[in-house]
């Protein structure tokens, strides 16, 4: 079921949370919100869900007008951070909840719920968990129950608030794997929030990142990444080195590097260079730096620079580079280095 | 490595110097401990401990015939009765409203909640006596609405009405003052889950929000049993003392107690001081029962654990 928002707004006293929203899922799509904390996307998803209702605006599911369809007519999964799990009844009662409230002439039978709740906690791997509470369960095991609970009314649109926000790191990334497998298992449209720009690139087929109650962005995970609209968008998505754009004779320079085009270029703008789009070079011609730290992680290694004219109060720039480089290259603290930026994009003063 | 032990270095120093400085707890300390631990049970005995067992030492002073004689009287009896049935009106009635008021509050955002929250305080915050006299002045012969009910015939003053509306009351605010922290602890997920599944108001809250609020509303309702039960000041003002007919159990003591007849007094209110040992009981019960299901859980789990390895 494809679901349409069109100038979608919504007001939390003098705060706006969501201006003028317009946003268009397909049908099928895995479609994640991303954005800071406070920039809306848990109130878009709940205006999808009819958990809220927008004061402007309308919410469209296969082209008809949602807008003040109750949430129980919507036929929507919704799935909380913290699982909101019926504590008082067994994993099994919580998955038959769903069938169990339906009115009396759509209610399946009781082998027919049986069967139905054995069969989603086959999907959710959770099979022998039926007789258990909530309360004896890890947080992946009941999060993929709660995801088994969502499922079983046949949910045509699946909604999903931080759904792995509150799991260790390990577990996280197992259900986020799991939960694309699923959604390709069973077609139905998923739109999930997150503030972790790793687990919308990770999962989602498309990304929307949201800011102040706006979207910034829609696209697919490589686009966005690659090709941002804003600043604020290529800050997000991942780590930055800040350069000043500096004018020097009508050309604008970045460090000691000349900027081929300067037109289009304001004055204050910034270049926005990411990690490993920085070349370290021991030799040649380039922009002289001088190591100032080294930090291995894993597989690859940071080193923060330090480069002439940069003010006091920034921060070093940071470059990315293969353990193995590091190994080979042998760079060290207090080693003269030559710097080259390997693609840049620049932003006007504002953004 | 030399870091590390200079980093070691200063973290010993960090721990060590607090340690000459800390305070042991001296003998002087101690005498004041035991002083303070005295006085406050002292005044507990004094002021908890010994009415009890004065009100129960009296009763029984004249014997145990006279004590059941003193209950079994049809006065005694007719107080008692009405007692119970001020309370089984004014508790069941409290209990809808409080669980409604409190679903409200603590589940939706409305215009003149925090006027509503006052209000429910109100009882709580007015002397009962007050809470009589408004009762009188609404209800009353020369009340707002007393001429026309005396044209209806209708009596609510002096008479079980009356006495029905000063107790609910003054009782008002105890379920919804217990069950609005839980609920607002709770949060609205599970219910918003529930709605999402497609369960209908009435479904949620049977299902989903009552089980929660269980051990809550249980407790809240013993609180308000226990002073409806108990209330002296606005049933005194509106019931009119009516031997046999509008005397409620604290106030047909009042009136034995009065006459002197002070076993008989003490009988009735060692009724009285019962309710109130047994629903502290069952409070503590209660308490008691609550961590032990979480413990319950805990077991289970642990046991589970022990199976899968």
């Amino acid at each position: 079921m494809s679901i349409s928002l069109r100038g979608v707004s919504k007001q939390f006293g003098l705060f706006a949370a969501l201006d003028d929203i317009d946003l268009d899922v397909p049908g099928g799509a895995l479609l994640a919100l991303l954005g800071p904390s406070g920039c809306g996307k848990t109130t878009l998803l709940r205006i999808i869900a009819g958990l809220e209702t927008p004061e402007r605006g309308q919410v469209y599911f296969g082209g008809q007008d949602a807008t003040l369809w109750p949430v129980r007519e919507r036929k929507v999964g919704f799935v909380f951070q913290h699982y909101a799990l019926f504590r008082h009844m067994t994993v099994e009662e919580n998955v038959a909840f769903g069938l169990r409230v339906k009115p009396w002439r759509e209610r399946p039978s009781r082998t027919e719920i049986r069967n139905k709740v054995r069969s989603l906690l086959e999907l959710v791997q959770l099979d022998w968990a039926g007789p258990r509470f909530p309360a004896q369960l890890s947080g992946g095991q009941r999060q993929r129950i709660a995801l088994a609970r969502a499922l079983a009314v046949d949910p045509q649109v699946l909604l999903l608030d931080e759904p792995f926000g509150a799991l260790d790191t390990r577990v996280r990334h197992e259900l986020r794997r799991w939960l694309r497998r699923l959604h390709d298992e069973l077609h139905f449209t998923s739109v999930f929030v997150t503030h972790d720009q790793q687990e919308a690139l990770d999962v989602a087929d498309t990304i929307v990142v949201l800011n102040r109650g706006r979207i910034e962005q829609v696209g697919a995970p490589g686009e966005v990444f690659d090709a941002p609209v804003s600043g604020f968008v290529h800050r997000f998505l991942g780590e930055v080195n800040e350069l000043p754009v500096r004018f020097e004779q009508g050309r604008a320079r970045v460090g000691p590097l000349d900027l081929a085009a300067s037109e289009g270029i304001a004055p204050g703008s910034v270049a926005l260079v990411r990690p490993h789009e920085l070349e370290v070079l021991s030799e040649g011609a380039g922009w002289p730096a001088v190591v100032s730290a080294v930090r291995e992680i894993g597989a690859i290694a940071r080193l923060e620079l330090a480069v002439e004219g940069r003010a006091q109060g920034d921060a070093p720039l940071e470059a990315e580079i293969s353990r193995e480089r590091l190994a080979n290259e042998h760079f060290k603290v207090g080693q003269n280095v030559q710097l080259r930026l390997r693609r840049w994009r620049i932003y006007p003063a504002a953004a | 490595m030399n870091a590390a032990r200079v980093l070691g270095a200063t973290y010993a120093a960090d721990r060590t110097e607090p340690l000459h400085l800390r305070r042991r707890p001296r003998a002087g300390l101690n005498v004041m401990r035991l002083l303070l631990i005295l006085v406050a049970l002292g005044f507990l005995v004094l002021f908890i401990g010994m009415p009890l067992v004065v009100v129960f030492s009296q009763a029984l002073s004249k014997g145990w015939h006279t004590y059941v004689a003193a209950i079994a009287d049809p006065n005694a009896l007719a107080a008692i009765r009405l007692t119970v049935l001020v309370a089984a009106i004014a508790v069941p009635s409290n209990l809808v409203f409080g669980v409604a008021a409190s679903w409200a509050i603590a589940k939706f955002e409305f215009r003149g909640k925090s006027a509503l929250i006052t209000l429910i305080d109100l009882p709580f915050a007015v002397s009962p006596v007050i809470s009589g006299l408004i009762y009188v002045l609404l209800f009353g012969a020369s009340g707002w609405f007393g001429p026309w009910l005396m044209e209806h015939d209708i009596r609510i003053m002096f008479a079980v009405p009356g006495i029905v509306l000063a107790t609910t009351f003054v009782t008002f605010p105890f379920v919804a003052r217990e069950l609005i922290p839980v609920m607002q602890a709770q949060g609205k997920d599970d219910e918003e889950t529930a709605l999402s599944l497609g369960a209908s108001g009435w479904q949620t809250f049977w299902f989903v929000t009552l089980p929660n609020i269980r051990w809550g509303l249980l407790y809240g309702v013993l609180l308000c049993n226990a002073r409806a039960m108990g209330e002296f000041g606005a049933v005194s003002v509106v019931s009119g003392h009516i031997r046999g007919l509008t005397n409620t159990m604290p106030l047909h003591v009042e009136i034995l107690y009065n006459e002197y007849n002070y076993a008989a007094a003490f009988a009735v209110a060692s009724l009285l001081a019962l309710l109130a040992l047994m629903t502290l009981a069952g409070k503590s019960l209660l308490e008691w029962r609550r961590p032990e299901l979480k413990y319950g859980a805990l077991s289970a789990d642990r046991q589970t654990k022990r199976g899968m390895t």
